[in-house]
């Protein structure tokens, strides 16, 4: 197990592209892992405290990291617990492993994933489980928990896998989805729109967009892209 | 300073010298390849080329290098961006996958021993757009061809058959939007398109005006001829796209057969893959190739470019806009278009050619078979960047050309569709390493008309690339992948007299110059003054006074002016 | 005194305006322009300027200020150079690259307004046409969430209301409707005014997207304030039109739904092109916005929220868009041109501004130059320093210089910056 915690207040942002693997590297290895700060090219060992116990492949990471990207992105198993807050694109990528955040998490939380699974016991933002700009399909695989609440555009283009949310979400939910399930338990604004395929679940008050027509359980859509994606009340 | 270069021991080829892997040496001065006399051998940098190839740079004469349909495209396509080829640091940062940015474009060229290449397609009133983003590209020199097929003063004056009229808009409108040449992208049918039609055949009435391609192509044939511009008409033929089109293809070619020029083509065809298909649906498409060679090879008034899928990424963008329309209604994907003033119009879709699609893989057996067919000294070797695919692979086409063992080991891995569609795998001929110099250097020169560009005679600018491939050893039929390797990143690449890139690595930047053709004194420009005057008014949205660009605002203009 | 006549003014190009006038008129002597709307008039009169180059209210020459801006970009661990829609191209080239060589994070106006139609351009493309082809075919324009009479008062006479051209004879042969939550200044020269609910443009677009393709019933009766007749009759009119334009403003992109909202608009124009020609278009605000983000794509391939931190351009809307990366406090200096954050970004984002050292490019001074440690003066292009400029179509301009001046371009302390960080890093 390795444990990272911040030496500063970061004054601006750190990219780091750790996955659980770093856990099982060497303590010198690790320490001259490169990341970014801001501008500047530096090492782990620099910017955090770093202490390791054994050689399993986890990662605690303790303290704010909120200003911290790219954690856990493209990893493929392993675990990785965050013990505050959380910067923008968690566990992006990922295939296998999971991640816990205690705190809340930013922008792109499990981004095209495609396996494993992601916990967030706080809030998080924007783009959960989508496509980045200009690709076709957004997570395909595993599944995203955020027991809080989340912004706009959550599952947006996916193609499989599961999204719950406990709180309530913004608009946009499973535009342009094609196969998967996204439950969301409280409220939320637009869903569905150019829906081809897949499930959305919703517990609270939602809004339809033009393009779905009710059937026995809920609604299908959206016949403007010819679809059959269902969203159902629970 | 004076770059003086002695290049030693290489073995050159040199299709419009005749020379034929000669072992020479070849001197530099000021830019210029010059005699030995001329240069003090003392004080010149000695390269040398021993068992290398020697060879003018090459000279990509139709790609969409610079302007707004390769900009949009970037613009719509971010996830073509994301390959990074060069860290910012003594040169600029250079990203791209298929898609590149300006500074990718001029190393990418560089890297590869190319070193001029011609944007194929201007829309007029862009001119300067396109010029600012041709000043961007460094390493290599450029120019553009504006494109007239559908602007009103062409349908006009061939309309009513004002000829004069004709060819001094012609004139004028090469000087104001700096461009090279006339090129034409479906003439009449992008006019159609605004009504939501086509031009699909020669016979075709334009809506609004009483003309048809057949009429428009040759008028500007016979004006691009009185004129005496260096380059010919350049022709994106009507019909692109489309089961059955290599008919019209043909067809338009015989539209050239009354005219004629002692030192060029009178017609050139781009991309000619693009419209070289047999058969009447996406069912039985099948391969026109062999017809249009056989065509193209019994004249000698019509040259052409190939057009070369290559599997993988590729953007569609062409001024023709009613195919994009179509090509977006085909595969659903994201699609641009430009209805542009009363000059015609463009539109942009990405594609990806995949080898287990039988049309993509027919597409790219008839680029093949054109190049294999077609006399080395009549097809340039293109991809139609970024429609076909990358430039950054015509080595890729090269070692096919050169080579049966490598076209059969392709062939395992493509669609079987090929096989009964077209005539590829039955092919023998392989192109020698002297004909694929000629399709890459000394043909698309003629082409252009650029009398300096394309070989390594005195006089010649001073454009050289070195690789590493001896061709008094190479088995290129066999060896392709020696082949391919040596011609992906040049030994050497010299611009100018100047080593700018060294074993795929760049060594120095530096701005080539971008050309233009005045051809005013040939033609009396006050005779359309009026009508200039008229149709700006009525017509454009923006005032006559502020149409084109200025030499001056150019970075390294070099204007030739026609006698 | 006598009114010059027309002839004896000089022709200049408006720079105020994505509309970008170019037979506007000025008179030098007078220091007046003609022809001008409201706006441009404004602009193109006189006005208070920065006096001379500041480092913290002390003035300076140039050079020592560009030195001063050149150390704080060179020492900051992640610069934000923020602005550029109202320059030149060839200043905003300059400052490209050098946001690329100082590692930063390239961003411009857009990135408050129209960035959302480039993040739709990236889902689906963008039908479009130049503004002569609205002037000359359009027989049906659409407003949707756009006011050209407040905000670009010349676009519906020069272009797509009262133009005429080569299919529009007449005002009588082109159907003009508005689409607004409010009844607009253009509203009143509508031919049809459609009233929407705030918040509601996405679904009434997936309605009309729905009766054009003919699937009624996955309409509700009522979408967004609007009755089914009344969106079954729009899609009529949307279909019947031969060449129709949809000419689409903040209303759209700065609501609820942003960039979906033009995203489902383009698909709609995709569909009716299906049966007959539509086009659809941004009402872009400054001069040269267009410029602000064709210049950086061709260059480092994106348009707008551009970092550079690891040596290469990276985009991500979401965490390099200016307000983005002040609200995170994600970056310790800034380099501000033309444009006026102080006054137009919200209180968190000025918030953090105020906390790290600004470099301010600008002729006129405004909110930002009163907390910029360094302020640099600089011509006004279009009257006192040319350049290249893109008209909302994207159609190129060279604006003129026509008044000589003390002042710098912004080109030529852009140049002499970027040439000192050359230095600075050894490049050169
Ligand atoms: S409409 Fe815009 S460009 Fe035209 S004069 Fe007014 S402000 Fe200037
Ligand atoms: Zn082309």
């Amino acid at each position: 197990m390795l444990k990272l915690k911040p030496k500063i207040d970061f004054e601006v942002s750190v990219e780091a592209e750790i996955t659980p693997q770093l856990a099982t590297l060497s303590s010198d290895e690790i320490s001259n892992f490169q990341v970014y700060y801001g501008k500047e090219k530096t090492k782990l060992g620099d910017l955090f405290e770093i202490s390791k116990e054994g050689d399993d492949a986890k990662l605690v990471l303790d303290g704010d990291f909120s200003m911290v990207k790219w954690v856990g992105a493209r990893m493929d198993d392993g675990e990785i617990v965050v013990k505050g807050d959380i910067g923008d694109h968690l566990g992006a990528y990922m295939t296998g492993g999971k991640i816990v955040v205690e705190g809340n998490a930013l922008d792109w939380v499990g981004a095209e994933m495609k396996g494993g699974e992601i916990v967030v016991e706080g809030n998080a933002r924007n783009y959960v489980g989508c496509a980045y700009w200009g690709d076709m399909t957004g997570m395909s695989g595993g599944k995203i928990t955020i027991r809080g609440n989340v912004s706009n555009y959550i599952g947006e283009k996916m193609g499989g896998g599961e999204i719950e949310i406990f709180g309530n979400a913004g608009d946009f939910i499973g535009t342009e989805m094609k196969d998967g399930t996204i439950t969301i338990h409280g409220s939320c604004g637009f869903v569905g729109g150019d829906m081809k395929g897949g499930v959305i679940k919703v517990k609270g008050s939602f809004e339809v967009v033009p393009g779905f027509k009710k059937v026995e359980d809920g609604f299908e859509g959206d016949v403007n892209v010819g679809g059959k994606g269902k969203i159902t009340q629970f | 300073m004076h770059h003086m270069l002695h290049i030693k021991n290489g073995i050159v080829v040199d299709p419009k010298n005749g020379i034929n892997a000669e072992k020479m040496d070849i001197f530099v001065k000021e830019g210029k390849i010059v005699e030995e006399s001329e240069v003090d051998v003392k004080e010149a940098k000695v390269i040398d080329a021993s068992n290398k190839l020697v060879v003018a740079g090459g000279f990509d004469m139709h790609a969409h290098i610079a302007g707004s349909k390769i900009n949009t495209g970037r613009e719509m396509r971010p996830e073509e961006m994301r390959t990074v080829r060069l860290i910012a640091g003594k040169f600029r940062a250079s990203i791209g996958r298929v898609l590149l940015t300006s500074p990718a474009i001029g190393y990418e060229y560089a890297k590869m021993g190319y070193t001029t290449a011609f944007e194929a397609a201007q829309p007029p009133v862009g001119a300067l757009h396109t010029h600012e983003e041709l000043d961007a590209i460094p390493m290599i020199d450029k120019a553009a061809l504006p494109v007239f097929g559908n602007w009103h003063f062409v349908l006009k004056y061939v309309a009513e058959k004002e000829w004069e009229k004709l060819r001094a808009f012609l004139a004028w409108a090469l000087e104001r939007t700096k461009g090279f040449g006339v090129k034409v992208v479906n003439p009449g049918g992008v006019e159609a398109w605004m009504y939501g039609g086509n031009c699909k055949s020669l016979d075709d009435e334009v809506p609004g005006f009483n003309v048809t391609p057949r009429e428009i192509i040759t008028g500007l044939i016979q004006e691009t001829e009185n004129l005496g511009l260096c380059h010919s008409v350049h022709l994106h033929c009507n019909n692109l796209g489309t089961p059955g089109n290599y008919q019209t293809t043909i067809e338009t070619m015989k539209l050239a057969s009354k005219f004629s020029n002692d030192k060029r083509q009178v017609l050139h065809v781009t991309h000619v893959q693009f419209n070289a298909y047999a058969g009447s649906s996406w069912r039985d498409v099948a391969s026109g190739a062999a017809e249009i060679a056989k065509y193209v090879n019994s004249v000698d008034n019509i040259t052409i470019d190939m057009g070369q899928p290559i599997f993988g990424h590729a953007t569609a963008m062409t001024g023709d806009a009613p195919f994009q329309f179509t090509l977006h209604k085909l595969t659903g994907s994201r699609w641009s278009n430009k209805d542009s003033e009363i000059e015609g119009g463009a539109g942009i879709v990405p594609i990806a050619y995949l080898p287990k699609n039988p049309v993509h893989a027919l597409q790219w057996a008839i680029g093949l078979e054109l190049g294999l067919l077609i006399d080395s000294d009549r097809v340039v070797l293109s991809t139609d960047y970024p429609n076909g695919g990358p430039f950054t692979e015509y080595p890729y086409v090269m070692a096919m050309l050169m080579s049966k063992k490598m076209r059969e080991k392709e062939l395992e891995r493509v669609s079987p569709y090929v096989q009964k569609a077209t005539g590829l795998a039955a092919i023998d001929n392989e192109k020698t390493l002297y004909e694929i110099i000629q399709m890459t250097r000394s043909l698309p020169a003629r082409v252009m008309g650029m009398d300096n560009k394309g070989h390594l005679g005195i006089g010649a600018d001073a454009d050289i690339a070195i690789y590493n491939l001896d061709p008094l050893s190479i088995d290129t039929a066999n060896d392709f992948e020696a082949v391919y390797k040596a011609f992906k990143t040049s030994a050497y690449t010299i611009k100018g007299g100047e080593i700018i890139a060294k074993d795929g690595e760049l060594v120095k930047e530096i701005w080539g110059r971008t050309f233009w053709v005045d051809a005013t004194s040939n033609a009396s420009i006050e005779a359309i003054d009026s009508d200039l005057n008229e149709m700006f008014e009525k017509y454009y949205s923006l005032q006559r006074q502020n149409y084109g660009v200025e030499e001056a605002w150019l970075r390294k203009p070099e204007r030739l002016v026609m006698g | 005194m006598p009114e010059t006549k027309e002839e004896e003014l000089t022709n200049v190009i408006c720079t105020f305006c994505g509309s970008v006038c170019d037979d506007v008129l000025f008179d030098v002597e007078k220091y007046k322009g003609k022809k001008f709307c409201k706006l441009g008039s404004a602009k193109f009169s006189k006005k208070e300027r920065i006096k001379a180059p500041m480092i913290d209210g002390k003035e300076v020459s140039y050079e020592e200020a560009i030195e001063k801006a050149v150390e704080i970009l060179l020492n900051a661990k992640r610069p934000l150079l923020y602005g550029w829609a109202s320059t030149v191209n060839e200043a905003i080239r300059l400052g490209v690259i050098l946001t690329e060589k100082v590692g930063g994070v390239y961003d411009q106006c857009a990135s408050v307004c129209h960035a959302p139609g480039t993040l739709a351009l990236i889902e689906e493309g963008v039908p479009g046409g130049s503004l002569g082809e609205v002037k000359n075919r359009a027989d049906v324009v659409i407003f949707w969430g756009s006011n050209p009479m407040e905000a670009h008062p010349r676009h519906p006479v020069r272009y797509s209301v009262r133009a005429k051209g080569l299919l529009i004879k007449d005002r009588k042969d082109r159907k003009v409707v508005v689409v607004d939550v409010r009844k607009t200044k253009s509203a009143n020269m509508a031919d049809l005014f459609i009233q929407i609910k705030p918040g509601y443009d996405y679904p009434i677009i997936s309605a009309l997207r729905a009766l054009v393709k003919g699937e009624e019933d996955a309409v509700p009766d009522e979408v967004g304030g609007v009755s089914k007749q009344q969106l079954k009759e729009l899609a009529e009119l949307m279909k019947n039109a031969k060449y129709g334009a949809l000419l689409y403003g903040l209303g759209v992109t700065q609501s609820r739904g942003r960039d979906r909202n033009v995203e489902n608009a383009i698909k709609l124009i995709q569909l009716l092109n299906r049966h007959t020609r539509w086009i659809i278009w941004p009402m872009r605000g400054h001069y040269n916005v267009v410029g602000a983000g064709d210049v950086p794509a061709w260059e480092v391939g994106y348009t707008y929220a551009i970092d550079f931190s690891r040596g290469y351009p990276r985009f991500s809307p979401g965490e390099f868009a200016a307000n983005e990366v002040l609200q995170r406090g994600d970056c310790d200096a800034a380099l501000i041109i033309a444009s006026d954050p102080v006054a137009h970004f919200p209180k968190a984002s000025v918030a953090h501004l105020k906390k790290i050292p600004v470099i301010q490019i600008d002729p006129f001074p405004n909110m930002t130059t009163l907390i910029s440690k360094v302020v640099i003066p600089s011509a006004m292009a279009g009257l006192e320093a040319e350049g290249t400029a893109y008209r909302m179509d994207g159609i190129p301009f060279r604006v003129k210089k026509i008044i000589d001046t003390e002042y710098w371009s912004d080109e030529k302390i852009l140049e002499l910056m970027l040439e000192k960080v050359n230095e600075k890093l050894g490049l050169r």
